[in-house]
């Protein structure tokens, strides 16, 4: 990949398995932030109610979903970006 | 080193660059699904699957999200080259 060495290649790759490690508890806590904002409304008790758990369930799987959904979408208009880039 | 060419990036320079590139397209990522979550996604989650007018919802905006990318970032290097490069004192 862009003519880096073995070494240089194993160097980039511990950097970017930190980098994985920050990104997913960065979606993480996305997700923890959006559920939290979206289902809890209700700070008569200090337990989740049954509606609320369920709304976070709900939200965690609509989530997950959205995540591949997009994901596929950005592989495939970045990869015709760049191709687009290097016919210019 | 015997002044022959052009300086060789270090292995530090060109492990950085790859990075960035990597860094720059994470970036986007994120910040594509985090706009189009909130432009598609019905946010009382009566439901736990995608409906049919999210999901198509979700396609459009990641399609229209590049064609803004794209877009602004013609028109910005033409203003620029316009501006004599010297465009939005950068």
């Amino acid at each position: 990949m862009d003519g880096l060495t073995a070494a240089e290649s194993r160097e980039l790759d511990q950097r970017l398995q930190k980098r994985q490690v920050k990104e997913f508890m960065s979606v993480f806590g996305n997700l923890v932030d959006n559920c939290f904002t979206a289902c809890v409304d209700d700070f008569t008790s200090k337990a989740l109610s049954g509606r609320e758990s369920g709304c976070i369930s709900r939200c965690v799987l609509k989530s997950m979903s959205t995540q591949t959904r997009l994901g596929e979408r950005f592989g495939e208009l970045n990869a015709a970006m760049t191709a687009e880039m290097q016919r210019r | 080193m015997f002044g022959l060419g052009r300086p060789q990036p270090t292995s530090a320079e060109k492990i950085a660059a790859v990075e960035n590139e990597l860094k720059v397209v994470a970036e986007m990522h994120s910040r594509m699904v985090k706009i189009c979550t909130l432009k598609c996604i019905d946010k009382t989650y009566r439901e736990g699957d995608l409906s049919k007018g999210e999901s198509v919802c979700l396609d459009r905006c990641a399609s229209k999200f590049f064609e803004t990318h794209q877009k602004i970032s013609d028109q910005l290097q033409k203003e620029t080259q316009a501006r004599g490069g010297g465009g939005f004192g950068m």
